[in-house]
């Protein structure tokens, strides 16, 4: 055991478990803000883990989460956009707070790693990972751009 | 816009998106060697040329 497993553990046990309630009860603006915000605690656990057990290639399904996650939460925002216009899940001071934990694990791993390749690899998946939730949590909370649907 | 400009811009802009996903390539991999930096170069082009088919379509909207 050291701090970044410790983080790491904590951050799972506590946030993930409020993760799952959040996305299996409640109302849907509950459940997909819940959904979105459990990339960017899964992705900060990665890396977490990655430095506590010594093996960069959890970094890469961190970057991989990082891309995808937040793809799938605009899947979610495009699909159920009619149910999300009546009731818009707003929870800014929530994200900012899931926000700030992954840019501070980023940031502990950079100072960890030291200059190079790796901490160049760490500073793309933090602006991945940081960037995504923020669109996310926009479009979810705004809905996305209603262009005419050209398919149907 | 002649045939000359037109595929002078393609091959920059595919170049330009071929740069970036090299270096994101050098960047991502754990040890640069010989074999990383030819397959890392192919699959950087095969990329650019999505790329630039992707804005341009994105861009014909």
């Amino acid at each position: 055991m050291n701090g970044w497993t410790v983080t790491a553990t904590a951050a799972l046990a506590g946030g993930g478990a409020a993760v799952v309630w959040g996305v299996a009860t409640g109302p849907l603006r509950r459940r997909v803000i819940a959904q979105n915000l459990s990339t960017t605690l899964f992705c900060s656990a990665l890396l977490l883990l990655a430095q506590g057990y010594g093996r960069p290639s959890y970094v890469d399904i961190a970057l991989v989460l990082a891309l995808l996650g937040p793809v799938g939460t605009l899947v979610f925002a495009r699909l159920l956009a009619e149910d999300l216009d009546e009731d818009p899940p707003r929870a800014r001071a929530l994200t900012w707070r899931a926000v700030g934990f992954g840019a501070a694990v980023v940031l502990a791993a950079c100072v960890a790693t030291g200059p190079g390749r790796a901490m160049a690899k760490l500073l793309v998946t933090g602006a991945l990972l940081i960037g995504g939730t923020l669109v996310a949590s926009r479009a979810l909370a705004h809905g996305m751009p209603k262009g005419e649907d050209r398919h149907g | 816009m002649t045939r000359r400009t037109t595929l002078i811009r393609a091959v920059s802009e595919v170049l330009a998106w071929w740069a970036a996903l090299a270096v994101l390539w050098l960047v991502f991999i754990t040890t640069v060697d010989a074999l990383e930096l030819v397959v890392g170069a192919g699959v950087a082009l095969v990329g650019a040329v999505a790329a630039r088919a992707a804005r341009r379509a994105v861009d014909a909207e």
